[in-house]
């Protein structure tokens, strides 16, 4: 019998059913390094915590209300300060403080397996947690988080865009050196007391994509390697270096020293004044999407070209 | 009547032991990034507070709190072990070694096998190196039996040799595991969560107390070789077990929280200042001045320098080197 | 007494022996590396020197400065171990296990940490003070009580002011992990990386050090007699212990802050000159710096070697060398005075 009370309860009921299909359709699953994470709409409160993921999250206007603090250049690299410097500090990218997260009530946290494995089961309790494999791969994480956070389209977009301006880089630079491209270029870091050759990593992944060929010693999968003594200068040579380190004054002296030893001038990139600084936030720490288009910017500027 | 009055006082003393190390527990729990106050720390776990703590309290902070008191225990009565079979009152397991190869496992995993196997390999690999530094030292101390003095010497040397292999293992780990490593090395219980307990939980809950049945044996031991050997103490067979009980306490209290120093030597002091003789009581005063301390220094760690949460294994050291430097000043009429 | 060398001749030609054998480690260190130079070129390098030529800009340069370095802190080290174990009547005395060591490390730390001082020659001076602050510190507490001096006493003194050192680092460190990178290196020890021109000044200390021990070789054979018949003998032990500490302090401290933190060598190498010449202190300082020259100068070229290119800190191979002799000395119970 359908009277008054019985109709309004099965539209209610309908109601119910349409919109819990609706929710259920914005529900979706998405597969990251430490297995399957079910996440809800479209997360309004995001909890970065490492280096590359806020800068993804700067890129695809993800609204953040954590990140965790820069390697140099602290709380926030001068590149994101201005977006990003209101964002709370939530602690260091190795030991990021649970605590501060749980308060900041969060709906997503992206982490890093190499960082966070071990607390993964803790923050999935706070809020759904997606982990990218390393901390470096600035596409995959662009990726991961345009799934994870509702923002595909704008993570296609972004990496469609990178993708443009790596084509045009190759045409032009192609065009300009002609038989002499592709040139071999090594990274090089000075630090206080020891120099580093950087083989595979941040800095090599954009290179290779860029075109740049590598020495035969360089193209090993390890990060690279430390030297301590002058004599394994002769390690580092390629066509081109380029070469980052912080800003410090003994820093300087070691980077002085080494390259005024005759085993440096030898070098193919020294004769050929192919030796560039650049800058390390860029190059190394930052390890983002962002941080990738200020690389290319400078690698534009130092072969001059135009865009 | 002399007996009565002198039993009664330890057993008060325990009971203001257990009193403040309650009270430790209770302002863990108030303190970290946002206050709870005591009153409701306890009414939470009265379940009066419709649950709006249970994520702080219950999964955060709780299973830390239990864990530091667990491994400062752990540590503590290791300690109040070694001490007793080497009659040196500066033997702990971070001395003699013990700590160091537990340190060499974990590193070596950590730098070489965490990423293929992923980090819940880490505690087996700290007790493996426990077992396997501690069986070497004992094997090299050995020369009809073990003598303390001995034991003492190659401990240290042993330790020194295994010190150089972390800083070379460090030294050469891929960049991403030297700071982890580093903080490893310090000592750190951050992260802990229930399962981390449940995995520490049996070593503690069966060779604790199998420490105290022990004390009999410990009783006889401190009373120097000679005169246990007349009162018919098997010397060696007691050393051997009890050293095995230290190992174990030591190395699974590492495996879980990291290089942590000085608790081993610190609290069994703390425990023989106040008073007890028997080796039973004192392993009840160690228990609780061990784990007390602990909780205190993972609170400071933790607090301190908000939003940083650092490795308590830096506090503890930061009391404790000065306080060994004390002993040794104390005990400087005694060697 | 248990040594081989009995009369004077004897001990004449193994010690014209030795040094044929620390040139010869020398020349090797100067011709072995990333690329093995050979011995005619070593000999051109150092006696025709020609600017164009790569390879002797490599031996006058960088083999050189390290060459030195080892010969000199191997040296250094190995004397300060020995003077050491006159003072304390302890065979198992030496500059690593009595926290000379960390008290570098820490003063090194703390400068990076406060005053952003991470200059090499600087750094070498703070690495020098810093091992003299942790003898004194591990000599005062070795020291109190009524028994003075004991074996027991200094090897934990040393154990204590090490952990002290060390955990105040750890803690700097952790809250400033980029310095940690930096200070790795010096914790491990490397002959590497410093200049012939900033050691200088330490070479001329290590000299002045070695003189004053052998002045005061004939005095630390009365001492270890025993203190009372020294001082029966009319000798102000205070005033000789008080120069011992001196030497011993100058030489580990400039070894380093020349080549960071070694171990073993001061405990391991008097040994080895006790079995060729006994205890006589004239014989054993000479005996010892030239021994002690030569290990660390092969532990130097065989760190190079193992993993090319990159270097086994010197530290960790002399740890690894010296652990088992030390253990071996505990187990047969040396004494200074067998």
């Amino acid at each position: 019998m359908l009277n008054k009370k019985n109709y309004i309860a099965v539209l209610v009921m309908a109601l119910v059913l349409i919109l819990s299909i609706s929710v259920m359709a914005e529900t979706r699953v998405v597969e990251h390094a430490m297995g399957k994470t079910e996440i809800e709409g479209t997360p309004q409160r995001v909890v970065t915590l490492y280096q590359g993921a806020s800068d993804a999250a700067h890129a695809l206007d993800i609204p953040l209300v954590g990140i965790v603090e820069s390697w140099v250049e602290k709380p926030v690299y001068k590149y994101l300060r201005d977006d990003l410097s209101d964002v709370k500090q939530v602690g260091l990218e190795t030991q990021p403080n649970l605590e501060e997260i749980s308060k900041l009530n969060p709906d997503l946290i992206i982490a890093s397996k190499m960082r966070h494995e071990d607390i993964y089961n803790l923050l999935s309790q706070i809020a759904p947690t997606v982990m990218e494999e390393n901390v470096f791969r600035y596409r995959e994480t662009v990726k991961l988080m345009g799934k994870a956070a509702g923002r595909e389209e704008k993570a296609a977009e972004v990496l469609n865009n990178w993708d443009q301006r790596v084509a045009d880089f190759r045409e032009k630079i192609e065009a300009k050196m002609g038989e002499k491209w592709p040139i071999e270029v090594a990274v090089l870091n000075f630090r206080a007391d020891h120099a580093r050759i950087y083989y595979s990593g941040y800095a090599g992944r954009i290179l290779n994509e860029l075109g740049f060929e590598r020495p035969e010693d360089h193209k090993k999968d390890t990060w690279g390697v430390k030297l301590t003594s002058k004599e394994s200068i002769p390690e580092m040579n390629a066509e081109a270096f380029f070469i980052f380190m912080s800003d410090d004054q003994a820093v300087e002296n070691t980077y002085q020293e080494w390259t005024e030893h005759p085993l440096w001038q030898n070098l193919d990139a020294v004769q050929n004044e192919q030796v560039f600084r650049v800058d390390q936030v860029a190059w190394n720490m930052a390890g983002g999407i962002e941080s990738a288009h200020i690389m290319l910017d400078q690698l534009y500027e130092h072969f001059e070209l135009e865009e | 009547m002399l007996k009565n009055s002198k039993i009664s006082r330890e057993l008060i003393l325990i009971f203001g032991l257990i009193l403040l190390a309650g009270l430790i527990f209770i302002l863990s729990l108030s303190f970290g990034s946002s206050y709870i106050s005591p009153v409701t720390v306890i009414s939470h776990f009265l379940g009066l507070e419709a649950g709006s703590y249970n994520f702080t309290i219950n999964i955060l902070r709780l299973p830390r709190t239990l864990m530091a008191f667990l491994v400062g225990a752990a540590l503590s009565v290791s300690g109040l072990i070694l001490q007793a079979n080497i009659k040196n009152p500066l033997a702990s397991p971070d001395i003699i070694g013990i700590t160091g190869g537990a340190s060499a496992g974990a590193i070596t995993y950590l730098s070489f096998f965490s990423a293929d196997y992923g980090i819940a390999g880490l505690p087996f690999a700290a007790i493996l190196g426990a077992a396997v530094v501690s069986a070497l030292i004992y094997f090299l101390a050995w020369q009809k039996g073990v003598s303390s003095i001995r034991l003492v010497l190659i401990g240290i040397g042993i330790a020194a040799a295994v010190d150089a292999l972390v800083t070379m293992i460090i030294v050469f780990s891929p960049i991403s595991t030297t700071v982890q490593s580093y903080v490893w090395l310090t000592g750190s219980i951050y992260g802990t969560n229930w399962e981390d307990l449940f995995q520490f939980l049996p070593w503690v809950i069966i060779f604790i107390p199998l420490a105290f049945a022990f004390y009999k044996s410990l009783n006889l031991l401190a009373l120097g070789d000679k005169v246990a050997a007349a009162l018919g103490l098997n010397i060696q067979l007691n050393r051997f077990l009890l050293i095995t009980i230290s190992v174990a306490l030591a190395g699974s209290a590492v495996a879980y929280a990291g290089g942590v120093a000085f608790i081993g030597l610190i609290a069994p002091h703390i425990a023989r200042k106040m008073g007890g003789k028997s080796y039973s009581i004192l392993i009840i005063y160690s228990v609780l001045s061990g784990g007390m301390i602990f909780m205190a220094a993972d609170l400071l760690a933790r607090t301190a320098f908000l939003p940083l949460d650092l490795p308590a294994g830096v506090f503890v050291s930061g009391i404790g080197a000065p306080f060994f430097i004390y002993l040794l000043y104390r005990n400087r009429n005694q060697f | 007494m248990t040594y081989i060398l009995r009369n004077q001749k004897a001990k004449m030609n193994m010690l014209l022996f030795l040094t044929f054998l620390l040139i010869t480690a020398a020349v090797f260190s100067l011709a072995v590396g990333q690329h093995f130079v050979s011995l005619t070129s070593v000999y051109r390098a150092i006696f025709s020197f020609d600017q164009q030529s790569t390879r002797h800009l490599i031996i006058r340069s960088t083999r050189l400065s390290r060459t030195v370095i080892a010969l000199a802190a191997g040296g250094s080290l190995a004397v300060a171990g020995a003077l050491m174990q006159a003072l304390t009547g302890n065979p198992l005395a030496a500059p690593g296990i009595f926290g000379l060591n960390s008290g570098a490390v820490f003063l090194l730390v703390i400068a990076a940490t406060f005053f952003g001082v991470t200059s090499m020659e600087l750094s070498i001076w703070l690495a020098f003070f810093g091992s003299m602050l942790a003898g004194l510190l591990v000599y005062f507490i070795a020291s109190l009580g009524r028994s003075g001096l004991s074996s027991l006493k200094m090897i934990l003194a040393g154990a204590a002011v090490t952990a002290l050192f060390h955990s105040f680092t750890q803690g700097l460190l952790v809250i400033n992990q980029e310095s940690l990178e930096s200070v790795l290196f010096w914790l491990s020890g490397s002959t590497a990386g410093r200049d012939l021109e900033m050691i200088m000044p330490l070479l001329s200390f290590i000299l002045g050090a070695i003189i004053l021990a052998l002045i005061l070789a004939k005095d630390i054979n009365i001492l270890l007699i025993g203190e009372e018949m020294a001082a029966g003998l009319g000798q102000k032990t205070i005033i000789i212990k008080l120069l011992l500490g001196l030497s011993i302090v100058i030489l580990a401290g400039s070894s380093v802050a020349a080549a960071g933190a070694i171990s073993f060598i001061g405990l391991v190498v008097p040994h080895i000159s006790r079995f060729f010449v006994g205890n006589n202190y004239h014989w054993l300082i000479i005996y010892s710096f030239i021994i002690g020259a030569v290990l660390l100068l092969i532990a130097d070229i065989a760190a190079r070697i193992i993993i090319m290119p990159q270097e086994v800190p010197i530290g960790v191979m002399t740890a690894f060398m010296g652990a088992p002799f030390f253990v071996y000395i505990v187990r047969r119970g040396f004494k200074v005075n067998a």
